[in-house]
């Protein structure tokens, strides 16, 4: 019973961080139709801006990666997405993962290949005894950030005027336009909302691994992408499931796949959503975009 | 055979030997140099390989594969562990199968076991992957290439782990490679010309319309990820025997990149692009690794080392190419279709001229099938009670429809009546609530359009829908190897189609060129290819002025004459209805308003109040 607690409170919190990637990824899609393969690295980014603050108090430091993953975010669509905006998806997808392959072999050039180790204060890395339960101190970050981001975005987009916009643009952007929305705001602005979102979670990945790396973006831009693929394009809610359920899926199999298949955690967990996409092609909510057209 | 061809016989020459010639002269230059230019000419050969078979699947599909390397790795590593000495088996492979490990395979063999194993490794995981949607194929693709990453390296005990291989034979020779890579681009070209390349790359076109001319998209999706695995597991193999060591990182995310922007680079539609663009792009980036080692280049300047400069480079080219140049270096042509090469060769293409007259009958004779007799034609399509609804919405509300071989029906009704709704669920790309709708007999609801196609059921659409990339030939073409004619029977379908409808003059011409009348047209032309039985005209003059409607009234009349087709015409203009269908059907709100000959509709009152509102039947108004 205590394990079976534990392991569902781990697939929570593991659920939560790929929720956020998951956010930060249909974000961008819902208001320009671009799968943006670079947000791993804006999430990379974001981790090294970490490291290179690793002197200074750790709000700082937090707050650098914060505004690193903004900046990258604005500065990757004004300098490579803007000129494909009108071109289709599958241009856009190749152009961010030319962005994406710039960015990773930059820091590559500029600290080198291996992955380098940053201190987290100790807090994190601790655990809280829960009853029989001892959680630890990082689920609770996980899911505190998580619940405050969802709170905020929700503020954002259902509360305040470039909200409204967004959500406009999200529906129809060629209508929204024409109405006034202003397209290079609102495709900014939800640049930049990524980027937060892509800095939240370079910082957990951060105290998880305790470590950064060049390629540490990879595995979580597969993780965005399929998630939002089996939540459905362009749902913000089907974001948040696909990722609770990818990195729940993870979580249980981790505890549960016998040991000799443990390595092969990974293929298990990304072979799982091809189920899905073939009983449910549009995903489980349904693509808000791309219905077939007669 | 017809007079019609797909291509002049000059521009078929060179688009084969381009890139024939092309290869040639990279193996002449590898080797003429030094043994370590021979090497990465080898190498680049091998890469080559593994591009043409990215250009076989995204090329002609238009949809992007990141799972491709995946085939390549899968490959290398099956040439490798066929052709390791059995000492070195034992000693990294401990778990090896010994059918396996006491393999010994010579160079051909090995490769030729790896690209059969690729194939069938790539049809069953293209089988639930090519099911998911356009949208969803380059991410489950994606998480392919991540999943296969995973097992390759975990699997320790058969694959050697994330230590990967050493000691591997180093077979592959510069000739070998180059003309393994020429029979690539053979196979890669004989695959794009070839019916199941052209039902692909209508697809690619426009999705919706290949599947209304009998074309089954996944069908066609796996036929071309089985091929590009194939090709890209030779690849791997060929690599792997050339560099002696293998890991699970050779062929993953950095070679994907580079491939996949060489592909681009030089043009993802054209075999020749591939080509081309693995040796442009190869070549910067040989010599940006020049300096990346800190190596002087071209004896000139040095920038000390500076890991990830190739890859940048990669990165830039593929951005740039993106942006400034999304159709690449061959703007997507083989070498015989660029333009250039078009004035060099200093004549008119064959098929440019008029095709000659067509003096057998259409549907049959010449060409062997039978003529078809639609008049004694037992069978009909029929729908009853089809009702639709859009959430609260009720689009159609149990209405029945009967259309006969040979006959025209005229389907009419104001804007919102369900015309277009009803003709989506005759053909299959709408699901109705409720009713049941019966071809010749046979109960067909729920089938899918490219299957009702095939059983004679074809449509168009309210747009043209063309086939920008084809030419006029090619995308009628294409709607006789929609039903499974074989190339040279649907090229000749085709000319004879566009000969009737006017269009034999357009044959070369690329689709998107047209003017919006003959666009019209073309998808008149492009269903009529498909032999249809039954053929549903969805507003086919909407949007032309009135001399092209007329124009096009005295088409269709000629086509319901002479191919023998029952013909659904839909419209809101009623004066086009009225001139062609002796029999006409009216829709209204849902319902079915009345049936009748274009007089008694005329005449019927409540079909005038539909159109044009209660208060125009009033005498103050009239």
């Amino acid at each position: 019973m205590t394990e079976l607690a534990q392991n569902l409170i781990d697939a929570l919190a593991l659920g939560s961080l790929y929720a956020l990637i998951a956010l930060g990824v249909t974000l961008v899609y819902s208001v320009m139709d671009m799968m943006n393969f670079a947000h791993g690295e804006f999430i990379m980014l974001s981790a090294y801006a970490l490291y290179a603050l690793a002197g200074a108090p750790f709000g700082i430091a937090l707050g650098g990666a914060l505004v690193t993953g903004v900046l990258i975010a604005i500065a990757a669509e004004r300098v490579a997405f803007r000129p494909v905006r009108k071109a289709d998806m599958s241009t856009q997808l190749v152009t961010s993962l030319a962005v994406a392959t710039i960015l990773q072999n930059v820091v590559m050039g500029a600290a080198d290949a291996r992955p380098k180790s940053v201190a987290t204060p100790p807090f994190v890395s601790e655990t809280t005894q829960l009853g029989s339960l001892s959680v630890p101190n990082l689920e609770f970050i996980t899911l505190g950030l998580t619940a405050l981001v969802l709170a905020g975005l929700g503020w954002l987009l259902y509360r305040t005027r470039a909200g409204l916009a967004m959500r406009a643009a999200a529906e129809n952007f060629d209508m929204a336009r024409l109405l006034g929305v202003r397209a290079d705001r609102v495709i900014a602005l939800s640049f930049a909302i990524s980027g937060a979102l892509a800095a939240v979670v370079g910082v957990l990945l951060v105290m998880q691994t305790g470590q950064v790396s060049p390629t540490m973006g990879l595995t979580p831009v597969l993780v965005g992408f399929v998630a939002v693929t089996i939540g459905g394009f362009g749902r913000m809610l089907g974001a948040v499931i696909g990722g609770l359920f990818l990195g729940a899926a993870s979580s249980l199999l981790g505890a549960y796949l016998p040991a000799d298949l443990l390595p092969f955690r990974d293929a298990f967990v990304f072979s799982l959503p091809v189920a899905i996409l073939i009983f449910k092609p549009q995903g489980l909510l349904g693509a808000a975009t791309g219905e077939v057209r007669v | 055979m017809s007079a019609v061809r797909l291509r002049s016989r000059p521009s078929l020459a060179v688009s084969v030997l381009a890139p024939l010639v092309l290869i040639a002269l990279t193996v002449a230059v590898g080797t003429s140099g030094t043994p370590s230019l021979r090497g990465t000419v080898t190498t680049i050969l091998c890469e080559m390989i593994v591009v043409l078979g990215l250009q076989v699947f995204i090329g002609n599909s238009g949809v992007y594969s990141f799972g491709q390397l995946g085939f390549a790795s899968a490959g290398a590593y099956a040439a490798a562990l066929l052709t390791l000495p059995a000492a070195f088996v034992a000693l990294q492979t401990p778990g090896l199968p010994d059918l396996i490990a006491n393999a010994q395979l010579g160079a051909v063999g090995s490769t030729a076991v790896a690209a059969v194993a690729c194939g069938v490794l790539a049809a069953v995981v293209g089988l639930p992957l090519m099911r998911t949607s356009t949208l969803a194929i380059p991410i489950s693709t994606f998480a392919f290439l991540v999943v296969a990453y995973n097992v390759i390296g975990n699997w320790d005990r058969v694959t050697g782990g994330s230590g990967g291989l050493v000691s591997i034979p180093r077979t592959t020779g510069l000739v070998s490679a180059g003309l393994w890579a020429a029979a690539a681009a053979a196979v890669a070209l004989a695959y794009k010309w070839s019916t199941c390349g052209y039902r692909l790359q209508a697809t690619r076109e426009d999705e919706v319309a290949a599947r209304s001319l009998g074309i089954g998209v996944t069908g066609e999706r796996l036929i071309a990820f089985a091929l590009s695995g194939t090709l890209c597991g030779v690849g791997g193999a060929l690599a792997v025997h050339q560099s002696g060591v293998l890991a699970p990182t050779t062929f993953y995310f950095v070679a994907s990149v580079t491939t996949l922007t060489m592909m681009v680079a030089g043009g993802a539609r054209s075999v020749f692009g591939a080509v081309l663009g693995t040796i442009a792009v190869a070549s910067v980036n040989e010599l940006l690794r020049g300096v990346e080692g800190g190596d002087k280049v071209l004896g000139l300047f040095s920038i000390g080392n500076t890991p990830g400069l190739a890859a940048i480079g990669v990165g830039l080219i593929l951005l740039a190419t993106m942006v400034a140049l999304p159709d690449g270096l061959t703007s997507g042509h083989e070498a015989g279709e660029l333009p250039w090469i078009g004035r060099l060769l200093g004549r008119r293409r064959v098929a440019d001229r008029a095709a000659p007259p067509v003096t057998a009958p259409m549907g049959g004779g010449k060409d062997g099938a039978p003529a078809k007799a639609p008049v004694e034609r037992a069978g009909a399509l029929r729908a009853h009670g089809i009702a639709v609804a859009f959430g609260g919405l009720r689009v159609l509300r149990g209405v029945d429809l009967t259309l006969r071989p040979g006959e025209a029906l005229g389907l009419i009704g104001p804007n919102g009546a369900g015309k277009t709704t009803l003709v989506n669920v005759l053909s299959g790309f709408l699901e109705p609530n409720a009713g049941t709708v019966e071809l010749d007999g046979v109960d067909v609801s729920g089938r899918s359009p490219f299957r009702l196609a095939r059983a004679g059921l074809t449509r168009t659409f309210q747009g043209a829908l063309p086939f920008p990339q084809l030419s006029c030939l090619e995308s009628v073409a294409v709607g006789a190897m929609g039903i499974g004619d074989r190339r040279g029977r649907a090229v000749a379908r085709a000319g004879e189609v566009l000969d009737r409808l006017g269009l034999n003059g357009r044959a070369t011409q690329p689709a998107a060129s047209l003017p919006p009348a003959e666009q019209r047209l073309l998808g008149v032309a492009r269903a009529l290819a498909t032999r249809p039985h039954y053929l549903l005209l969805d507003e086919p003059a909407a949007g032309l002025n009135e001399a092209e409607g007329e124009e096009l009234v005295a088409i269709l009349r000629g086509v319901l004459e002479g191919f023998g087709c029952g013909i659904l015409l839909i419209e809101h203009e009623m004066s086009v209805v009225m001139s062609l269908c002796p029999r006409v059907q009216v829709l209204d709100d849902g319902v079915t308003l009345r049936i009748g000959t274009p007089g008694e509709i005329r005449a019927d009152p409540s079909v005038i109040e539909a159109y044009l509102g209660h208060s125009y039947l009033e005498p103050a108004n009239a």
